[in-house]
């Protein structure tokens, strides 16, 4: 059991050493990590004055701005290009050749890359947190459960990115799906305007994907928009989502490998 | 019983039937053709343990792709696979942890790491002990001089230290079976010779090994067995000293002698041989048939009559064997 935890830490200390092995670019981005929660900030100070959109007034826009901050520091903090390179360039051969659970490895190494994006995410909400003093959670049980729901994000977004990346055994290319997946992710998340500004038919469409969990979910429980009821039914709802696509990763990975061609030496 | 088993094993690829230029292409997004590929067909292979087996072919042959179907990365498209008596495609894991495999084009190194973190993560992969870890990494040390690139970057390393990481990480965990596939392509002669030591020292400590290369030292100084591998069939497979014995049907004895050579009238006083000039003018090569007349027989008829001022005895080449096999000279 001690071994198979070890491999688990191993495989995510080695993400988290690859993404620190370039120092001034992990640098960059914890400086520059912050910029656009600022740019955000202003223009939504601006958009709101003293009145409200959406049920959003300034409190709440900048608490749920702040959320969204730190939510997508973990969204599109993981390591994707490094997956989605094995594949690419045929390194898939030395992977399967190795007593490994190839998706549960690629969970470690994204949830260590993900450690590389705490500082970014840390000195992000907390310097926006004392400069902007957004609102408390409605409740403390509330708090608490934006806690769960934000750290349910971390299987979430592993999730989707994994099954973005397994994309590429029949595409061979990477980045139209990234772009695809980001888009989807920044937009149907909330994170670029809050889904409730949406028309009814996108938050519907929205909310039948797994993209909304990771922005209006916490947002929408911290802020009490939704009552306990509907928080722990959003949760059990990201717990499905988690679950789901963990074991489509399974299925489509099955399938996948049997594509595997790796021509040459 | 067998380490390793194949049976009728075959592997067919589909690939894209396009004409050149943009009107190929679009055409092909419109109307796809596709051409069945056949590169590895219906082999049978049998490996005992402890073997040393090289696997040659010219290439394109489907060496690599066999090694790919014996790992468990490909799926056959027909046929049997028995490693240990697992399905190393289905059993994937399982077989993993009794193998070792390089693939002299691919590192398994992490590139932007030192050496010693992949190592450490190979490690934890195969639950080796730190006892072990330590015993197998001073082995390296010794064999391959590892020590001293050990805290170097990956990426930093040349193409013969790179070889020699990435050897130790195929082995790290003592596999019962290896699968090397062409360890020395690009290596200069001293690295080579050293990972061809270190390989014989493997295989006499127990390890089965197949090996794939282009160098024909490699597999002369390494493996007892070949296996000739081209378009897909196998077009030789037996012990090399037979296939030399088969194949090999001349030796050749090179002559320097006290004054140039007549060689006409040589190959009239010696009709049983065949007689060529050497490089200088009193330089000869006699070309003999084993089958007919023993080394010792020729050396004593020419010494005797010719007075040489030297020779030297030309070693039978497995090359020239081997290429004419790939030419399809010889038939087994």
């Amino acid at each position: 059991m001690s071994h198979t935890f070890a491999m688990d830490r191993a495989f995510a200390a080695i993400a988290l050493r690859r993404k620190l092995a370039y120092k001034l670019h992990w640098v960059f981005g914890i400086v520059l990590g912050g910029a656009g929660l600022l740019v955000g900030l202003a223009m939504w100070s601006n958009l709101l004055g003293s009145g409200e959109i959406a049920g959003y007034d300034w409190d709440a826009m900048r608490a749920y701005l702040i959320i969204g901050f730190f939510t997508a520091t973990i969204a599109f903090g993981g390591e994707d290009w490094l997956m989605a390179d094995r594949i690419l360039d045929g390194l898939i051969a030395v992977d399967l050749t190795k007593p490994v659970d190839f998706q549960r490895a690629r969970a470690a190494e994204f949830m260590g890359a993900l450690v590389s994006t705490v500082p970014t995410a840390v000195f992000g909400t907390v310097g926006a947190w004392l400069l902007f003093r957004p609102p408390g959670p409605v409740t403390p049980l509330a708090g608490a459960l934006t806690a769960v729901s934000i750290l349910l994000i971390l299987p979430l977004s592993f999730g989707i990115t994994y099954l973005s990346i397994l994309v590429c055994f029949w595409t061979k290319r990477y980045l139209g799906i990234m772009w695809l997946r980001e888009a989807l992710l920044s937009f149907f998340s909330g994170m670029m305007i809050p889904l409730a500004l949406m028309p009814n038919w996108m938050q519907v469409v929205a909310w039948s994907m797994p993209f909304a969990h990771f922005t209006t979910t916490p947002a929408n429980i911290y802020l009490g928009r939704v009552d306990t009821f509907g928080a722990l039914g959003l949760i059990a709802a990201e717990i499905a989502w988690v679950v789901g696509l963990w074991f489509a990763g399974r299925l489509i990975f099955k399938r996948a490998i049997k594509k595997v061609t790796v021509h040459g030496g | 019983m067998p380490i390793l088993e194949a049976s009728s094993l075959s592997k067919r690829f589909r690939r894209p039937d396009k004409e050149s230029g943009f009107k190929g292409a679009v055409k092909h997004l419109m109307q796809r053709k596709y051409k069945n590929f056949t590169a590895v067909d219906s082999i049978d292979l049998q490996i005992e343990p402890g073997e040393a087996v090289a696997y040659v072919g010219p290439n394109g042959a489907g060496k690599s792709t066999t090694v790919k179907l014996l790992t468990g990365i490909l799926k056959p498209s027909d046929g049997t696979v028995r490693v240990m008596g697992r399905d190393p495609h289905v059993e994937r894991v399982a077989n993993a942890h009794d193998i070792g495999v390089l693939f002299g084009q691919r590192t398994q190194l992490w590139w932007d790491l030192p050496v010693e973190e992949s190592l450490k993560l190979l490690k934890h992969m195969y639950g080796v002990s730190d006892a072990d870890y330590k015993a197998r990494l001073e082995k390296f040390d010794e064999l391959l001089n590892l020590g001293e690139y050990l805290p170097a970057l990956a990426r930093t390393l040349s193409l013969g230290q790179r070889m020699r990481a990435d050897l130790a990480c195929a082995l790290i965990h003592a596999p019962k079976m290896v699968y090397l596939d062409e360890p020395t392509i690009g290596l200069d002669i001293s690295v080579k010779d050293r990972l061809r030591a270190f390989l014989r020292q493997i295989v006499d400590d127990g390890t089965t090994l197949l090996l794939t290369s282009h160098d024909l030292a490699d597999i002369e100084e390494v493996c007892e067995r070949i296996v000739v591998i081209d378009e897909g069939k196998i077009a030789y497979d037996g012990p090399i000293e037979e296939l030399k014995a088969h194949y090999i049907t001349t030796k050749a004895v090179n002559l320097v002698l006290a004054e140039p050579a007549d060689v006409p009238a040589l190959a009239e006083k010696f009709p049983d041989y065949d007689w060529a000039a050497g490089e200088a003018a009193s330089e000869v090569t006699v070309t003999y048939e084993p089958a007919r007349f023993s080394t010792a027989e020729v050396l004593g008829d020419l010494t005797a009559q010719l007075l040489p001022r030297d020779l030297s005895l030309s070693e039978p080449s497995i090359e020239d064997v081997i290429r004419r096999l790939y030419a399809g000279e010889l038939t087994k």
